[in-house]
């Protein structure tokens, strides 16, 4: 074997990688060759220091616990199918055409538009209702034109919805189309927003509270249509989260820019109309 | 019998006892793993709970002909990949290629033993983590986790001589940065 030859294997036989009938030859040129065997003795010094490497990294003690509770405690198996795998994802897609169509059903008997602002109290009017306040304090508006979501209302706290144990929820077919529905009403209520030239402030808090909450969904429904290589349904999750973040991170009285930057970027890229586009397509095509 | 087959079979059939002893046999590798990849404690941490929950969830998918190791190694290599993209479009990567790891190289003259290992072991994370993505990982788990190529090519789905070339390249590299601690001026 030439030198050439026996330099350009030695990093395969230090891995144990050669054939052994390589490696015989390779034995052989190094008991006979002072300067690849020098080499070797420097790779292997080489090794040895990598070897000793230590990170200084543990395990920490309640790594188990929070895996557990995402894992063995919540389910106590992972969903090991008594149905074969392509007969549960079949019954799943039907039972979410069967969830989208009851939801379209029900929702051409409710209110014929419902992006059409409706307040509490007062029937809806074009200029949707303002408190009036004194000329010398800042205008809030405090209430504002607002799709009612169907939705439990937000918890009280969600500070820590990035971690949130919301995260790790075992969701479905029928999550996603919910959750598609929230958000897309939520996107409407910002884009149907009016900010007038006088605001001063606008109170955004139901809409913060609400898109943590949407937002800790999305992380989860994302990554669930990523691993069951839902791709259509994790692109459009994807494209969804970054308004999503932005509502989450807006101040409970947001600065009119700060919405009406919001409101043009839901409307330029068309989102809301991606999402409606997603729901009317069903469940048969993701 | 705790083989890893039996205990996945296990685990597919609600054994909880036994997803807690595959945990404990296999979270420490994978958390160094996922450490060397990222150079963040924290983030290991939770990317290392990601991996494990990922992997109860998709366990009954696993195919029988599998390791069990390259199969947690190749989760945890999506989710350390997942979160270095993340970590690159939110511009908080820090750049670890930083100068005093270039100042280590070559001239600078060996420092006492006492400071050796602690010295080392920082030079080696930092010269870890100047290595482009992909030498990493196939740095990482030759050197430091003694996969063979096999299922390094199954953890990282790169074909036998990219991984070579890159494992090479990886090594060059490491070499610069570690040779004044090798004691000898070599070429390879």
């Amino acid at each position: 074997m030439k030198c050439e030859v026996c330099r350009e294997l030695l990093e395969e036989y230090l891995d144990g990688e050669l054939e052994p009938q390589e490696r015989e030859q390779l034995d052989a040129h190094l008991i006979a060759c002072a300067d690849c065997s020098e080499s070797f003795a420097v790779l292997m010094a080489e090794q040895e220091i990598f070897t000793r490497y230590d990170r200084e990294v543990e395990v920490p003690p309640f790594l188990w616990t929070r895996v557990a509770a995402h894992t063995v405690s919540e389910r106590g198996a992972p969903k090991r199918s008594w149905l074969a795998p392509s007969l549960t994802g079949a019954i799943a897609v039907l039972l979410l055409a069967i969830a989208i169509g009851v939801f379209y059903k029900l929702s051409r008997y409710k209110a014929p538009d419902l992006t059409v602002a409706t307040t509490p109290s007062t029937t809806a009017s074009p200029n949707p209702v303002r408190e009036s306040v004194p000329s010398a304090v800042p205008k809030i508006r405090k209430s504002r034109p607002r799709v009612k979501p169907v939705t439990a209302p937000p918890t009280a706290d969600q500070s820590d919805v990035l971690s949130s144990e919301l995260a790790y929820l075992d969701m479905d077919e029928q999550d996603t189309a919910k959750h598609i529905e929230q958000s897309k009403m939520l996107l409407r209520s910002i884009k149907n927003v009016q900010i007038s030239e006088t605001d001063d402030e606008i109170d955004v808090t139901y809409d913060k509270a609400l898109s943590r909450r949407l937002l800790s969904e999305n992380v989860v429904l994302r990554r669930d249509a990523e691993m069951k290589a839902k791709f259509p349904t994790k692109t459009l999750l994807a494209d969804l989260e970054p308004f999503l973040i932005d509502i989450a991170n807006l101040p409970d009285r947001a600065r009119p820019q700060d919405v009406r930057e919001i409101k043009e970027r839901v409307k330029k890229t068309e989102i809301v109309a991606a999402l409606l586009d997603y729901q009317d397509r069903g469940a048969n095509n993701r | 019998m705790n083989t890893s087959a039996d205990l996945v079979t296990r685990v597919c059939q609600g054994d909880a006892d036994a997803f807690r002893l595959i945990f404990e046999r296999y979270s420490r590798p994978v958390i160094s793993f996922i450490y060397d990849m990222v150079n963040d404690r924290a983030v290991a941490e939770e990317l290392t709970q990601e991996t494990f929950v990922r992997a109860f969830r998709a366990i009954h998918t696993m195919r029988a002909e599998t390791k069990l190791s390259t199969w947690l190694f190749g989760i945890a290599r999506n989710v350390a990949r997942e979160s270095l993209r993340a970590r690159a479009r939110a511009n908080t990567h820090v750049d670890l290629a930083d100068k005093s790891v270039m100042d280590l190289s070559d001239d600078k003259p060996v420092p006492v033993e006492g400071l050796l290992s602690k010295e080392l072991n920082d030079l080696i994370r930092r010269s870890l983590a100047a290595l482009d993505e992909d030498k990493r990982m196939v740095f990482t788990l030759k050197v430091l986790h003694q996969c063979s190529y096999e299922e390094i090519a199954a953890i990282t789905g790169f074909s036998l001589a990219k991984l070579k070339t890159d494992l090479h390249r990886a090594r060059a590299e490491m070499r610069k940065k570690i040779s004044p601690y090798a004691g000898v001026g070599y070429e390879v």
